[in-house]
């Protein structure tokens, strides 16, 4: 059963990433720096639970803080590039990200040892789920209580006013702007939306892995993160959940029994569910 | 003083390599408007298969590896075009992008299955002539690299803009509605140009490949980002623009990292990527835009 | 008459067949993708050919008296943390009693992050599963968790032999100068903590160092501080991509120091497959060459599964020796699965030596190994033995 609870984690997580992405793709931004804002989340969480001895919710409310707080410093220069140009910078800055964390340093000693990030070594013995004594079982519940959360705050959006008007940016956004929609706070928004769900997301991963470095949230991660809503489709977030399920839990757990082949497999499949259904699993409808 | 210019020199002269790359990939998304995130991998990828020609005869000259490559390059850009282009509609940008990363993941994998992962040594042309001036040294190598490079773009421009398929290819990338009224047939054009620049990437790969000394898949992520970096900073669509941004990234390069060392090294170079995106968002070189 | 014999003889023979059904599973795990696909490759052969070996021989004996065949299944975790734990969890949730593996460091350090960290301590949720690696090299892992044991060189102790028989074979070298890749965990800490600090305790002179990153393509500048350094002695802590790059801009700007050292994991096919002209006479520690009666035995039998032998490998190969005779000292029942993987850790925990295929290996208190080692140089297109310091 551990495993299978280990796989749901998996799964939570990832979902968080790519939910992140997702609303930024609503409004029509491709953006890789997903897993920047993840990698922040990540190394704020766990300093507040090692280092400051903090409980682990309010460290991941604090990871949440710092991933919206990053995203809306990046959120504003983006608005000036468009297209592949958001899609590169937004890359520069996820990788600009795992550099910093690669050069950071800060460690405290507690009793004889030094804890916290050494740079190129990473961060070790992010310790909370053991030593408090939660089973694989019950951070799972954990996990997907924050996964239920994220998901239903962003059904509300697409439900409320702010979920049109973040696809109408997306579909088209002369027509947005000559309704009177403001682009710079919807765009905006939406990204800080998105970097406090990675924070969080990044929070959780750094203690179901208990060790950090900076190369776990390099680019692969970020095309991931955004593999996800594209894979899963637009329509709701629902296709999200179902593309991380395709990804995690289907080919990379469910076709372990192909061996060697599963590898291969991994890219050819994709490029198969891309060709057979280009808006995804669940594509956003087309009213034209 | 000469600390500092020999860095710039050997970054510069490397630049070359990215400059090659950078070619290819200006190409597929400043003129073609497509995201192809498996040009790199289909570039290394036919620096591989130009190792086959080896294979088959053990003392090959290098430059027949190399057209091995270029021949392989061409295959390859045809098989991305087949895989993400041709099937899926040109309203979904997303799948498209999304498909050439799985292609990227694709042709990783199968160069890892068949070389088990080991690097492979590269033949190369003039790798040991050094050009020296007292303490100061320049990598023979890498000016022919820089050299293929100035011949690729001329040859290119000479497509570009004195060919029917170069006029077909701008005219599909301005306006392909148009074009398709004027009897352009749209898939052979885009087929042909994905072709064309897969040749030029086969050709970047087996330098690389040279240049670097060993061929391993370590090396396609990097280029993926330095030929998007340079693509960016040269201007979308401009090959001059490609060539003085690789070189220029080139520099800087190793210019930070005299400065601040390795780990801080990259760094710099995408605040140099923000610099470029918040003053000069068109790059260097920006491309005239068509008629929109 | 007679086909009453035959049926009840024949009976006899398939109730004893029967008998012999008990089997003992095994789980290998590592990376079979990316640039280190090698070493997976080579490790689930080893494994499999010494469970073919072991099964010849009768397989393992119970504490019933009766004898279990091994059975190896193999994992690839694709050398990322998230999958090695998922896998990790996957086989403890089956019925292996242990799990040989994984290839990478950076998969082994959160893995062993979610073992519990005291065997035993009720507070502790963390996974009760033992894990004997073979591959994953960075120095001072098991102490993480007392259910992760590893067969693994020690470096400080091979370096410090290193340059202590440099030193006094060669009493004219005077200066080190560092190669190091950086962002790769086991490389840095092996310049930083280990050749570094060993070098200058057998009287060496650390002169500097150059600084590179795994996937660099351009050595230009570096080398050109190592040639201003000139010094005696190079050492390389990289792995054989970046190793090759350095050696072939060495080349190109004529550095030729006059002793080459290199990395434990470099001296393997992969170093000779990039870049052999160049890394010819380089001299690395390594806990294992074809040299003797059991290394050669154990070489060629991975050979039959497809795998190359190397100090990774055969690791592996001693790993499921030693797990045999723990497993048959611990009395292990065969079917209390629990109950046998804590048995399990407790023999491992409690070696003071096992035999490994160049001698004796020492099992030290953190639950490491001290193995005996000797010195290999590439020579033509092999790695030929310099020196047996023992």
């Amino acid at each position: 059963m551990d495993f299978y609870f280990g796989l749901v984690q998996i799964i939570g997580v990832h979902t968080l990433l790519g939910l992140s992405a997702y609303i930024v793709l609503l409004t029509g931004q491709v953006s890789l720096a997903q897993a920047g804002f993840f990698a922040v989340g990540a190394y704020a969480a766990g300093m507040l639970t090692v280092l400051a001895g903090w409980h682990l919710v309010p460290a991941l409310g604090a990871s949440a803080v710092c991933g919206a707080g990053v995203a809306c410093a990046v959120g504003f220069p983006a608005l000036r590039v468009k297209g592949l140009m958001l899609v590169i910078a937004t890359l520069a800055f996820g990788e600009g990200v795992r550099l910093f964390f690669f050069n950071f340093d800060y460690q405290i000693a507690k009793g004889e040892i030094k804890v916290g990030p050494l740079g190129g070594e990473g961060f070790r013995q992010i310790r909370f789920f053991p030593e408090n004594g939660w089973t694989t079982g019950e951070v799972m519940v954990f996990i997907w209580s924050i996964v239920a959360a994220a998901m239903a705050l962003l059904w509300w959006f697409d439900r409320s006013r702010y979920g049109s008007v973040l696809r109408a940016v997306g579909e088209d956004e002369l027509a947005a702007q000559s309704v009177g929609i403001n682009l710079t706070a919807v765009k905006v928004s939406a990204m800080t939306v998105g970097g406090a769900i990675a924070g969080v997301g990044g929070g959780l991963y750094a203690h179901y892995t208990t060790h950090i470095e900076h190369a776990s949230f390099n680019i692969l991660l970020a095309t991931f993160a955004i593999a996800y809503p594209i894979v899963g489709g637009l329509r709701n977030v629902f296709g999200t959940v179902l593309a991380v399920i395709f990804v995690q839990g289907f080919l990379i757990e469910g076709l372990r029994f192909l061996g060697d082949w599963r590898n291969l497999l991994f890219g050819a499949l994709i490029v198969l569910a891309m060709n057979l259904r280009p808006s995804g699993f669940l594509g956003a409808r087309r009213r034209a | 003083m000469l600390d500092f210019l020999q860095a710039v020199s050997d970054g510069v002269l490397f630049g070359a390599t990215y400059a090659l790359i950078g070619i290819g990939f200006t190409l597929v998304f400043g003129v073609m408007h497509k995201i192809n995130m498996a040009y790199a991998a289909a570039s290394i990828g036919g620096a591989y298969a130009g190792l086959l020609v080896l294979k088959v005869m053990a003392a090959a000259p290098p430059a027949l590896v190399f057209l091995g490559a270029f021949a392989a390059g061409g295959l390859l850009g045809w098989m991305v075009y087949l895989t993400c282009f041709h099937f899926i509609p040109l309203s979904s940008p997303l799948a498209t992008l999304m498909s050439t990363v799985g292609m990227l993941l694709l042709i990783d994998e199968v160069i890892v299955h068949v070389t088990q992962g080991m690097p492979q040594s590269y033949p190369a042309m003039f790798d040991d002539v050094m050009l020296r001036a007292g303490e100061f040294t320049l990598r023979g190598d890498l000016l022919l690299v820089f050299g293929v490079a100035v011949v690729c773009m001329a040859a290119l421009m000479l497509l570009l803009y004195r060919t029917r398929l170069g006029l077909a290819t701008r005219a599909v990338s301005q306006q392909p509605v148009a074009a398709r009224l004027c009897g352009i047939r749209l898939e052979q054009v885009n087929a042909t140009t994905f072709v064309v620049t897969g040749l030029l990437g086969g050709i970047a790969g087996a330098l690389i490949g040279a240049s670097v000394g060993t061929l391993s898949p370590l090396l396609t992520t990097p280029l993926t980002v330095k030929g998007l970096i340079v693509t960016v900073i040269g201007g979308l669509g401009s090959i001059p623009g490609a060539i003085v941004a690789g070189l220029l990234v080139g520099g800087f390069e190793n210019v930070f990292q005299l400065y601040r060392g390795v780990t801080e090294r990259d760094l710099y170079v995408m605040l140099l990527l923000f610099v470029f995106l918040v003053f000069r968002p068109g790059g260097i070189f920006a491309a005239k835009s068509g008629g929109d | 008459m007679k086909k009453l014999a035959f049926a009840i003889a024949l009976a006899f023979a398939a109730g004893g067949a029967m008998a012999q059904d008990k089997t003992i599973k095994i789980s290998g795990f590592g990376a079979k993708t990316g640039p280190v696909r090698m070493f997976g490759v080579n490790s689930e052969a080893a494994l499999l050919a010494a469970a073919e070996v072991i099964n010849k021989a009768g397989g393992v004996k119970l504490a019933d008296g009766s004898k279990a065949k091994m059975v190896v299944d193999f994992y690839d975790d694709r050398c990322n943390a998230e999958e090695g734990i998922s896998v990790i969890r996957r086989i403890a949730g089956g019925d292996a009693l242990v799990a040989i593996g994984p290839t990478c460091s950076n998969v082994a350090e959160p893995l062993f992050g979610i073992l519990q960290k005291k065997a035993g301590d009720a507070s502790d949720s963390g996974l009760q599963f033992p894990v004997f690696t073979d591959v994953a090299i960075k120095v001072g892992l098991a102490k993480i968790s007392e259910w992760a044991f590893r067969n693994v060189p020690n470096e400080i102790t091979m370096y410090s032999s290193v340059f202590y028989w440099l030193h006094t074979t060669r009493p004219e070298l005077k200066t080190v100068y560092g190669g190091v890749e950086e962002d790769f965990a086991h490389s840095r800490a092996s310049w930083h903590i280990v050749m570094k600090d060993r070098a200058t305790a057998n009287n060496f002179n650390v002169v500097g160092e150059s600084k590179w990153l795994l996937a660099d393509t351009n050595f230009a500048t570096q080398v050109r501080e190592m040639k201003k350094a000139n010094a005696d002695i190079i050492a390389i802590s990289a792995h054989p991509f970046s190793l090759c790059g350095a050696l072939k801009e060495m080349a190109r700007q004529g550095v030729k120091p006059k002793v080459l050292v290199g990395l434990t994991s470099s001296s393997s096919l992969e170093t000779l497959q990039g870049c052999a002209k160049q890394a010819q006479g380089i001299i690395i520690p390594t806990s294992f060459a074809p040299v003797t009666k059991d290394g050669k035995f154990a070489a060629q039998s991975t050979a039959k599964f497809k795998g190359a032998a190397d100090l990774h490998s055969m690791a592996a190969w001693e790993n499921m020796f030693i797990l045999k005779d723990v497993m048959e000292a611990a009395k292990i029942t065969g079917k209390d699965v629990q109950g046998d993987r804590r048995r399990i850790r407790d023999g491992l925990a409690m070696l003071k030596t096992t035999q490994g295929l160049m001698g004796v290996t020492k099992r030290t208190d953190d639950r490491e190994a001290d193995k005996p080692y000797l010195f290999v140089q590439a020579k033509g297109n092999e790695w030929v033995v310099l020196h047996n310091p023992l």
